[in-house]
């Protein structure tokens, strides 16, 4: 299958504008025939939004925007980013990701782990999901994760456990530290998750950030795929954008695990009844 | 409309402000433009009240002769407070420069002239030792309707969550003579300017909209439906979304894991 990352910038708090560019991205990603097309955390409305979550959240099942987009998925899936706000939970935003395939929302991901540390203000605007959960893509398995949800191993592991194939993360992440080479410091981060994760769950991760600057900060792009076994199949520029489109042969996930047993010899009951016992008494 | 304020109780809240937060710095002396005008009328009010009538300078900053009303209102009001005041021509400095780089634009000169007047500020409060007082209210800073890095600066604000019908009902309290509160509100950048004029809308009107917009996070459609035409509910949101860098420092480019402004946070009144 050929997988499209489409990293790229957004306009702030413009809903209509950045939806224009997802439908350019989505026809373009179509004539590069891709199966996949994969938009960054927050893609609709751009990052920064602190008090502009609520004037740019929308319900996916009603917005007509998000509906035009979604339309424009016969045939072809996207995970597109926005800030959501369900007609059945007023007043309450969540980062979200969609799913979508054949015009049809497949799953919807709520950003669990909201950064609230340093830079990053998400818990004070947003509420935080409370699952992760795998869903039957064209293609087989996966799973969503935004942004920092990635950085939390147990997060992944909740979906290798679940049977993802691929672990999908959108992102929104700042660039920090230029002591390096030619990218940001923390590209390393998530490369080193991108690999570790591939490698041990034996599955696919796509990653995709986005670039640009919103008040003062960088988006340091460098989107990429890894194959399960730790593979690194493709990445983007980093600081530009670019909709780089990648051929990817599933049949890798079986060979992966056929040489390498951790999937086959997993066990999540015995990692539950660990954890359970764990948040029950801390104290132990 | 935003709600009529309880005067004595945020003269007492405004008064504690002044004092504590220069005294913190180190120093309870105040000083501030004084231009005849409503704001900064009220300001000095509140600084004699909160400083001491001794430990405020009013400087009366007039471009040569015009608006002379102003400068005697202004004059006779810190002689009515007995703080201290003086009046200095700026156009000796502002014809300076222009008659280097002319300009018809009455805008650039206005705003040449705010910032001449903050650069004489900023001297005598280095000289002085004392902390320039803002004078913008709620009003002006959510539409943007000021001079950045000119009547805007300040080392605190102690008017800017009032909106202008407030300060009209804070200077009625405070006893704030009425030749200055019956003036239409002017930022005095050129004859015959009246804020609601150039803003195109009365301020009743705009305090209205803010109110609903801002307070009370009213939508769009919210506001048009309490009877608000929709081209001033649209004007007013596009004046608070395009001076937004007014009302911010400016960013800095993030290169680091820690930044100034982005995840370098203190607090104003660190170890005061």
């Amino acid at each position: 299958m050929n997988i499209a990352l489409a990293q790229s910038s957004a306009r702030l708090g413009d809903v209509q504008a950045n939806a224009a560019w997802h439908l350019d991205a989505l026809a373009e990603a179509r004539r590069a025939k891709a199966d996949l097309v994969v938009f960054p955390e927050l893609s609709l409305t751009g990052y920064t939004l602190r008090d502009l979550a609520e004037e740019v959240a929308l319900d996916p099942r009603s917005d007509p925007l998000f509906r035009k987009i979604m339309s424009r998925c016969r045939g072809i899936s996207a995970v597109v980013g926005f800030m959501e706000e369900r007609a059945s939970e007023k007043g309450i935003f969540y980062n979200s990701a969609a799913f979508i395939h054949d015009a049809r929302i497949v799953h919807i991901h709520r950003k669990v782990f909201l950064p609230t540390n340093g830079m990053f203000d998400e818990a004070r605007f947003y509420a935080a999901g409370r699952d992760f959960r795998t869903f039957a893509a064209p293609f087989g398995r996966a799973g969503l994760l935004i942004c920092r949800d990635f950085l939390h191993y147990g997060a992944n592991y909740a979906l290798y456990s679940g049977g993802a194939d691929m672990i999908i993360c959108v992102s929104a992440a700042p660039g920090r530290g230029v002591a390096g080479g030619q990218a940001f410091e923390t590209s390393r981060m998530w490369e080193l998750m991108g690999e570790a994760m591939s490698y041990f769950s034996t599955a696919f991760v796509i990653y995709v950030n986005r670039v640009g600057i919103e008040d003062g900060v960088t988006f340091a792009g460098g989107s990429f795929i890894y194959g399960p076994g730790g593979r690194l199949l493709a990445r983007a520029a980093y600081l530009d954008p670019e909709l780089l489109v990648q051929r990817v042969d599933l049949s890798a996930v079986r060979e992966a695990r056929r040489k390498w047993v951790f999937k086959r010899d997993e066990k999540p009951e015995v990692i539950l009844r660990s954890l359970e016992r764990i948040v029950r008494a801390p104290e132990d | 409309m935003p709600p009529k304020i309880n005067p004595s109780f945020v003269e007492k809240l405004l008064v504690r402000f002044i004092r504590e937060e220069l005294t913190k710095c180190g120093c309870a002396k105040g000083l501030l433009g004084l231009s005849g005008g409503l704001d900064s009328a009220v300001c000095a009010s509140l600084a004699a009240r909160a400083l001491g009538p001794k430990n405020v300078l009013a400087l009366i900053m007039p471009y040569g002769r015009s608006f002379p009303e102003d400068v005697r209102d202004a004059e006779k009001l810190a002689r009515a407070l007995r703080i201290r005041s003086e009046t200095i021509d700026i156009a000796p400095q502002v014809n300076a420069y222009f008659s280097g780089y002319p300009t018809s634009s009455r805008v650039l000169r206005g705003n040449k002239m705010a910032r001449e007047r903050m650069s004489i500020l900023y001297d005598r409060s280095a000289r002085e030792k004392a902390f320039v007082l803002g004078t913008s209210n709620k009003t002006e800073l959510l539409i943007g309707y000021g001079t950045i890095h000119g009547d805007m600066a300040c080392a605190i604000n102690p008017m800017g969550d009032l909106y202008k019908t407030q300060v009209r009902e804070l200077a009625a309290h405070l006893g704030i003579p009425a030749a200055i509160r019956g003036k239409p509100p002017t930022a005095g950048l050129w004859a015959g300017q009246t804020d609601e004029g150039e803003i195109g809308l009365p301020y009743a009107e705009l305090d209205a909209i803010l109110f609903g917009l801002v307070d009370l996070k009213r939508s769009r459609k919210e506001m048009i439906a309490a009877g608000h035409a929709p081209r001033r509910v649209d004007r007013v949101m596009r004046l608070i979304r395009d001076s937004e860098f007014k009302r911010r420092m400016p960013p800095i480019a993030k290169l680091s894991a820690r930044s100034v402004g982005h995840d370098h946070l203190y607090p104003y009144d660190w170890g005061k």
